[in-house]
């Protein structure tokens, strides 16, 4: 074994710190098997229930029907709001999406030990491939939605159109809050239980089953400044105009672009800061 | 003049351990940061170098840090100290951690091999010589947990086998199978390695290690005792396992 420098000519460091640019190009690099991921797990997953897949769908559209009978017959919740079972459904689903992207999110590092303890690649896969699956699923509900639209009478509308961009605000929120909280659980465990509860919590500031305007004129300052700076009130509004037309508000719908953007910016900072930690212990 | 394809100097690994899980948030405000957790001093300064088409055998008893090394030198688990210089990304064999029970055995290959960094693309090129390669036939249509271990390591190692790396890490991988697909296995390898391939080998087979590796090094508690010819480097590790024993 020869000890002179000049050998290691030609050799790299095998860690390097790299530039969220050139992160961002390896996570891009390794996109056929982020998006196989989740693929290949919806396809196998639910094969042990008779209805299989279609429990993606029947899941949400259940709790949907659930919600109709509470807020809509017993707690007449509904009062003022055109087509209620369309503006209850879309709320449902759009919510589901960002409680169950945040809360795979939180999972996915724990989930994926055994994957990032065998292969190298940027870390940020695990949670944007967990998220990616949540957008599959999301896919068909829209499918649904749009169903719904039709039978309800509300028509095939230009304003469809409008939907993949509304998809993309909504899912930067996303993703930014499922990077934040999949750091977060790494470090501690505790994290995924809690969350749960803080997304039943947000629901009812979100206007999902009733409208947000009800909050708004609630005597307590507090509950009324979430609901006015819960990004989730303009993202569902604008799904539902896309579905049912009406007001547009672009103030709220551009505040809640930044807010989404931010999140995203910052999530990604905050989880790559760890990069090194997930799937060690 | 020899062309080096890894150099290692003083590196360090240490990692935590927590006795039983990752501490909650419970026992970390009850019982303070030190308690669950313990640091492994799993590697203290090893030095090499490896050169360019080398097929080294690691050797070492239980816990000496030998699979520490190898997840180290595939950038899974970044050192404490010291530094790890590289020609290209050493990879190490294996691809269970990506597959799915669920899942056929197709599913899996595809799944395995993106995982393993291939692209879609060169996927569509690789997969008729790996389902050839497994033997498996009609089986790969059926889900992955319906397979009997040993079709699950022809599959494992059909698919983890169909990279070719310039730096290959294998950490016990060899020995599954029945006997004729041992060989396949090796052959496999061999051909794998070529003229130009680099093989680091953590192995207890003997027999195994010096049919494939010319060099050793023997690791015991995270130090590197000897290292130097296979038949040198063996004898040492074995003169040294019966003097204990």
């Amino acid at each position: 074994m020869s000890e002179a420098d000049d050998d290691a000519a030609g050799l790299a460091p095998l860690v390097t710190v790299t530039t969220s640019r050139e992160y961002l190009r390896r996570v891009w690099q390794r996109r056929d098997f982020m998006f196989a991921l989740p693929v290949e797990e919806l396809r196998s997953s639910h094969r042990d229930t008779v209805l299989g897949n279609v429990w993606h769908l029947g899941n949400p559209l259940i709790t949907a029907g659930v919600y109709y009978v509470i807020f809509g017959v017993v707690l007449e919740a509904n009062r003022g709001i055109e087509n209620y079972p369309l503006w209850l459904m879309v709320g449902v689903f759009a919510y589901g999406l960002t409680s169950s992207t945040v809360l795979g999110g939180a999972s996915s590092i724990a989930q994926r030990e055994g994957l990032m303890r065998s292969f190298r690649f940027p870390r940020a896969i695990v949670p944007i491939s967990s998220a990616i699956g949540n957008l599959i699923t999301f896919s068909f509900q829209l499918a649904v939605l749009g169903s719904l639209a039709l039978i309800t009478g509300e028509g095939v509308s230009r304003r469809w159109l409008a939907l993949p961009i509304v998809l993309v605000v909504h899912s930067a929120l996303n993703l930014g809050g499922s990077l934040v909280v999949a750091r977060m659980n790494d470090t501690f465990r505790d994290v995924q239980q809690l969350i749960p509860f803080l997304f039943r919590l947000l629901q009812f500031t979100s206007g999902v089953m009733f409208s947000a305007d009800k909050i708004l004129a609630s005597d307590n300052a507090l509950i009324r400044t979430v609901v006015v700076y819960n990004p989730l009130v303009p993202i569902l509004d604008a799904y539902r105009w896309c579905f049912m037309g009406g007001s547009f508000d672009w103030g709220s719908t551009l505040r809640a672009t930044v807010v989404a953007g931010l999140l995203l910016l910052f999530g990604f900072r905050y989880f790559r800061a760890a990069e090194h930690r997930y799937g060690r212990a | 003049m020899t062309e080096l394809s890894m150099r290692v100097r003083d590196l360090h690994v240490d990692y935590e351990v927590f006795t039983e899980r990752r501490a909650s948030l419970r026992q970390r405000i009850v019982a303070g940061q030190g308690s669950g957790r313990r640091v492994i001093h799993a590697l203290k300064g090893v030095s090499f170098d490896v050169n360019r088409g080398d097929a080294i055998g690691v050797i070492g008893s239980n816990g000496s840090g030998k699979s520490t090394l190898l997840s180290a030198l595939a950038g899974l688990l970044p050192p404490t100290s010291g530094e790890i210089l590289v020609s290209a990304e050493p990879k190490l064999l294996g691809v269970g951690a990506a597959l799915l029970p669920a899942a056929t055995g197709y599913r899996n290959i595809r799944l395995g091999c993106l995982a393993l960094g291939m692209s879609a693309h060169e996927l569509d090129d690789a997969i008729g010589d790996i389902v050839e390669f497994t033997e498996l036939g009609e089986a790969l249509e059926r889900p992955l947990k319906t397979y009997s271990s040993g079709m699950r390591a022809r599959l494992h190692f059909a698919i983890s086998t169909a990279v070719r790396p310039e730096i290959l890490l294998i950490d016990e991988a060899l020995s599954v199978g029945d006997r004729a697909f041992r060989q396949k296995s090796r052959e496999r390898i061999e051909s794998l390695l070529g003229d130009a391939g680099t093989l680091l080998l953590v192995s207890h087979s003997m027999d195994e290690v010096t049919r494939l590796c010319r060099r050793g090094l023997w690791i015991e508690k995270g130090v590197l005792r000897a290292t130097g010819p296979i038949d040198e480097v063996i004898a040492r590790y074995t003169e040294a396992t019966n003097a204990t024993e």
